[in-house]
């Protein structure tokens, strides 16, 4: 019964602060419009809007040629929208992005457009999934760790309104989408050693869960591969039954996992055939389309590439875009750097160095190896990537999945220190921390550029930037322009908005002595 | 459902029988020589073998001291510890083995099956687990790094046979203070370790330390001091008069036992540099001396680690990391804490001190300025070269392979499969090349490549014989790919040629190769009457921007000496 009301409360919490926060303006985005009026006199993405950077603009107009034209590929004018993430193939154009976030969208797309609201219910798909998300991260702390409610709730609380990743829970990235995937992924392997009779239903899911990562993202190949491998592990068994006899058991509904993976990937596999003529070509090698010295969406793709060489593009091999060689810089863009880092925009999470020292001085448990290799698996590749900063952004957005294993670390230590006054107020304070510039974040923009970008421009970097639109009353929440903007000042909103944050985190603390 | 396969081991007992036949540590030897002959093969056929500056001056140092115009063991010189080219001379004896570098292959390939089998078996020491040693053992066998430098005359090897077997026999004394021979062994190694590297030196230096801090009559008790946090806990075990004498004696007789072999290596460089170079610090202040080099460096502003800790634990970290593969890094990295958490060995900490004496070492010299390393992604692309030395990494892939194989050896069955999952892929990052094998590249595209002008194809064309003057210090050209037998060149080594040749450089030489401001641009051609006498004598007969070769006029005869 708790457990219920825990997860009730965990959708309507979410629901409740994705909801006030989510990114939009009111009306169906088309080029005809400019997109709900997002672009200025120059072709240039207006920040703390909907469409301010190219990753969403990028998905949705994948979503727009699929609900309009019927088809994946961008006509010109779409094209421009989506620029500069836009490569060719053949006289077509096509974002970077792996189609399966536009696929999955398009239901919400065309529900949103009866509404005329596509662009807030395409939106909302991304905040939706990321409740799912929540929900699976509650199960793991629950089930897997065996930790508390109180300090399981804390976890979800944490990655989902203590962290940078709030900001990509509310517009049109990949990253929810992956964490959600991870998470189910992992816990219906769980399910899969837990249960006999329907065990090749949680392998399948699982098997599913891991190819459909890669249709929205290629590099979630390598991201989810502990996931595959505890399936793998999970599903072999070598026992030694008597003195001369051994026995290797594979558990045959494992084999549904992979069933499950070939199926759910060979959408990908002939989406691919179809429109970037092999099955094995990605969006993200096709080349880029060249925009010479145009500097707005006006100026740029003048017209489509020569035919000559278009039909045979000299793919880019994304193996190459991540270099072990970069991991020194990478490292430390993600985690400490004043632009990006980690424990700079969310320090709540150095809590989680204990939580994992407390896991290594246990035994350490398959699930917990499994997680750490996880964490493990995005810090290093991500940090090997040659843009570790995720172009414009808010926080590390690369590491959106491990934020959801290192807030499942804090509910360790949490849980470790439930007695300890110093330590929940020391969790206080940094989550206070974490939430603020989370919000921040949340309400007003992703569009940070880098230190060294910023510099040059002559702009605000890092959460500060983020400050000064709250300042100016900018924001990007489309229930506070449609609505509250009539009401309350955005400083207003913000400050209502975190007060009940921290109502919340205090009563969370609190729940432990309730539950012990 | 399971799908069950239930076998009797009694029908592997074909298997069981060889395999339990031949002892483990004949497997990994036989294993790593299979994987020491074919990175050999790959290297020669690739023409890998010499691509470092220095691997050819190796091959050419043990050369000189049988085959020259003026052969003796003084060609050792005095910068290079010896041993590794006295290892090289029964080999470079053979002109095809010194031209091809598979001389150095071999030396150095040699070190690698030794430093395999006594990795394996420090593993087992400390876990007493043959997976764990395995697993150990493969992870050092499998390293592309590792493989290539064994294919070539580079001392790594040579220093990482000597600091495996040194480690291997002084932790075996520490977990039985009673096994002299182990100490006497570890002893006769980090002899040979100090004559190989300078790391030597300091491995056995922290040896001796350990060695003290072990038979110290107070003990220290470290668990005590970690619980209550008070020095004076580190000393709780205070001892009677007599039994603190008699400790005491312990303490001077293991450490003068050791010492007294292990130094010895360092007593005779000392000795060495004494009696042949008449200054026994010759190897750490002169112009050839690393420092003198780095002092250059540093005038240009490119010694990024100098005097900054931090850079320098940053720089070798990252070499390290870059050496060993990140996977495994990070493997190893958790097998350390495990081993210091988990451990129940009373020398646990000194075993661990011992095991990362190079760690120590390269963050010291770097940070000292004794060593330079250019590593790319840290070191600023507006210096003129970001690759340099990655390769002093490399001394951490037998630590890093022990330390994965304890976390193996501590981990759950589930966990074990995972780590060897992990084990197999970081292979495999090596093999699509997201995991450079990044020795071969600085050897490639580093600044530690040697240089292959123009001048080197020109003269192995039209070399007809005769002595070749040229200042082999500046590397101007490869003596091995042009063609010259050794004992034509007149190199500064060669007394009194050399000295001579620079006064009247017509007298011996036929050749003289010239590179901007080396000792013979210096000496003969930048003074306006050398020039005269260098034109009066000789021809140019090659020009480049670089160099110069001047072939001897034999229309002109020498004035009489």
């Amino acid at each position: 019964m708790k457990n219920k009301i825990a997860i009730l409360f965990i959708v309507i919490i979410a629901a409740v602060l994705y909801g006030l926060t989510l990114r939009g303006q009111a009306g169906n985005a088309l080029p005809s419009n400019e997109f709900n009026g997002s672009f200025d006199s120059n072709g240039n993405a207006k920040n703390a809007m909907a469409f301010e950077l190219s990753p969403e603009r990028g998905r949705f107009v994948h979503l727009v040629a699929l609900g309009e034209n019927h088809t994946f590929a961008l006509n010109q004018q779409l094209a421009k929208i989506a620029y500069p993430d836009v490569g060719y193939y053949g006289n077509q154009y096509f974002s970077f992005f792996e189609p399966g976030i536009a696929y999955m969208a398009l239901p919400f797309y065309l529900l949103g457009k009866t509404f005329n609201l596509s662009q807030v219910f395409s939106f909302g798909f991304i905040s939706l999934v990321s409740i799912l998300a929540l929900l699976f991260l509650y199960k793991i702390s629950r089930k897997i760790l065996k930790l508390p409610i109180w300090a399981s709730v804390a976890a979800v609380l944490i990655f989902a309104f203590g962290s940078t990743a709030w900001s990509y829970a509310i517009t049109l990235y990949q990253h929810h989408v992956t964490v959600f995937l991870m998470l189910s992924g992992f816990y219906a392997v769980w399910k899969f050693n837990q249960s006999q009779k329907y065990g090749w239903l949680y392998a399948a899911y699982a098997g599913i869960a891991y190819a459909t990562s890669i249709t929205i993202d290629s590099p979630n190949a390598i991201l989810l591969m502990p996931v595959a491998l505890y399936l793998i592990i999970s599903a072999v068994r070598i026992v030694k039954e008597q003195r001369d006899l051994t026995r290797i058991s594979l558990r045959i509904g494992a084999l549904a996992g992979l069933i499950g993976f070939c199926l759910a990937i060979s959408p990908l596999l002939y989406f691919n055939q179809y429109y970037l003529g092999s099955w094995h070509t990605l969006n993200g090698s096709l080349p880029n389309y060249q925009a010479n010295s145009a500097t707005t969406t006006a100026q740029i793709l003048p017209a489509y590439p020569d035919p000559d060489t278009a039909t045979e593009p000299p793919t880019k091999n994304i193996v190459g875009f991540f270099r072990e060689q970069s991991i020194p810089r990478g490292f430390t863009v993600l985690l400490f750097s004043t632009d990006r880092g980690l424990f700079v925009f969310a320090p709540i999470f150095l809590l989680a160095l204990l939580g994992i020292y407390y896991l290594f001085h246990q035994d350490i448990a398959l699930e917990s190896g499994i997680l750490l290799a996880l964490l493990a698996t995005n810090v290093l590749l991500y940090s090997s990537w040659g843009d570790p900063w995720g172009g414009w952004a808010y926080g590390p957005r690369y590491l959106i999945p491990s934020m959801s294993i290192l807030s499942l670390f804090v509910a360790v230590a949490l849980a470790n220190n439930a007695k300890s006054l110093w330590f929940k107020a020391l969790t206080f304070l940094l989550f206070a921390y974490s939430s603020a510039i989370a919000l921040l974040g949340a309400i007003t923009t992703n569009a940070d550029p880098s230190k060294t970008e910023a510099l040059v421009l002559g702009t605000g970097y890092n959460f500060m930037r983020n400050w000064d639109f709250l300042m100016d009353g900018h924001s990007g929440s489309f229930l506070y322009i449609t609505y509250f903007s009539k009401l309350v000042s955005l400083k207003e909103y913000f400050f209502i908005i975190y007060v009940f944050l921290l109502l919340l985190a205090l009563f969370i603390l609190a729940m432990e002595s309730n539950e012990s | 459902m399971n799908l069950n396969f239930t076998f009797s081991t009694n029908s592997l007992a074909g298997f069981r029988r060889i395999f339990a036949k031949i002892k483990p540590e004949t497997w990994v030897a036989l294993l790593s020589l299979a994987f020491a002959i074919l990175a050999s093969a790959y290297s020669y056929r690739h023409d890998y073998i010499i691509t470092y500056g220095d691997a050819e001056s190796h091959l050419n140092i043990a050369k000189r001291v049988i085959d020259s115009l003026t052969p003796s063991f003084a060609q050792l010189g005095g910068i290079w510890l010896p041993l590794p080219h006295l290892l090289l001379i029964p080999f470079v004896h053979l002109n095809f083995l010194w031209r091809s570098g598979l001389a150095g292959s071999i030396v150095s390939g040699l070190c690698f099956i030794v430093s395999a089998v006594y990795l394996y078996k420090l593993a087992f020491l400390l876990t007493d687990s043959d997976g764990a040693a395995w697993f150990a053992a493969l992870a050092f066998i499998l390293n592309p790094n590792v493989l290539y430098l064994q294919s070539t005359p580079m001392t790594e090897l040579t220093l990482i046979v000597f600091f495996i077997l040194s480690s291997y026999f002084f932790v075996r004394h520490l977990f039985n203070q009673k096994d002299m021979l182990a100490l006497l062994s570890a002893a006769a190694f980090g002899f040979l370790a100090a004559l190989s590297r300078y790391d030597g030196w300091f491995l056995v230096g922290l040896e001796a330390v350990a060695l003290v801090v072990i038979n110290f009559p107070y003990q220290l008790n470290f668990q005590k001091f970690w619980q209550d946090k008070k020095i004076s806990q580190l000393l709780s075990e205070r001892l009677g008069k007599e039994e603190f004498k008699s400790r005491w004696r312990q303490m001077e007789g293991s450490v003068i036992l050791f010492s007294t072999l292990a130094f010895l290596g360092v007593v005779l460089w000392l000795g060495w540099g004494w009696l042949i170079l008449g200054d026994p610090l010759y190897f750490t202040h002169s112009q050839f001396s690393a420092k003198s080099q780095q002092l250059g460096w540093l005038a240009k502003g490119e010694l990024p680690a100098y005097h900054s800790l931090w850079t320098s634990f940053v720089y070798y970290c990252v070499a390290s990391l870059d050496n060993i593969g990140v996977i495994l890094f990070v493997l190893s990295l958790a097998g350390l804490a495990t081993y210091l958490f988990k451990s129940n060995n009373r020398h646990k900490l000194m075993a661990a001190m011992v095991l990362l004496t190079p760690f120590v070492f390269y963050v010291a010299t770097l940070y000292l300025g004794q060593s330079i390393m250019f590593i790319p992604g840290l070191t600023p692309s507006t210096f003129e070269w970001t690759l340099f030395n990655a390769r002093y990494g490399v001394m951490m892939v037998p630590v890093a392979a022990i330390f994965a194989g304890y976390l193996f050896y501590t981990s759950k069955p589930g966990i074990k499969t995972l780590i060897v999952c992990l084990l197999i892929f970081q292979v495999a990052l090596f093999g699509i090349g997201y995991s450079k094998v990044i020795t071969l590249d600085d050897g490639t595209s580093g600044l530690s490549q040697a240089k292959r002008p123009d001048a080197e194809r020109w003269l192995a064309k039209n070399y007809d014989g005769g002595l070749v003057l040229l200042d082999d210090y500046s590397r101007l050209i490869s003596i091995i790919r042009s063609d010259i037998p050794m004992q034509n060149v007149i190199y500064i080594g060669n007394k009194p040629y050399w000295d001579q040749s620079l006064q009247t450089p017509e007298r011996y030489a036929k050749w003289i190769i010239v590179q901007q401001n080396d000792a013979i641009w210096e000496s003969i051609y930048q003074p306006p009457v050398m020039q005269g006498r260098l034109y009066k004598y000789f021809q140019k007969v090659y020009t480049s921007p670089d160099i110069l070769i001047f072939k001897r006029n034999p229309d002109v005869p020498a004035p009489g000496y």
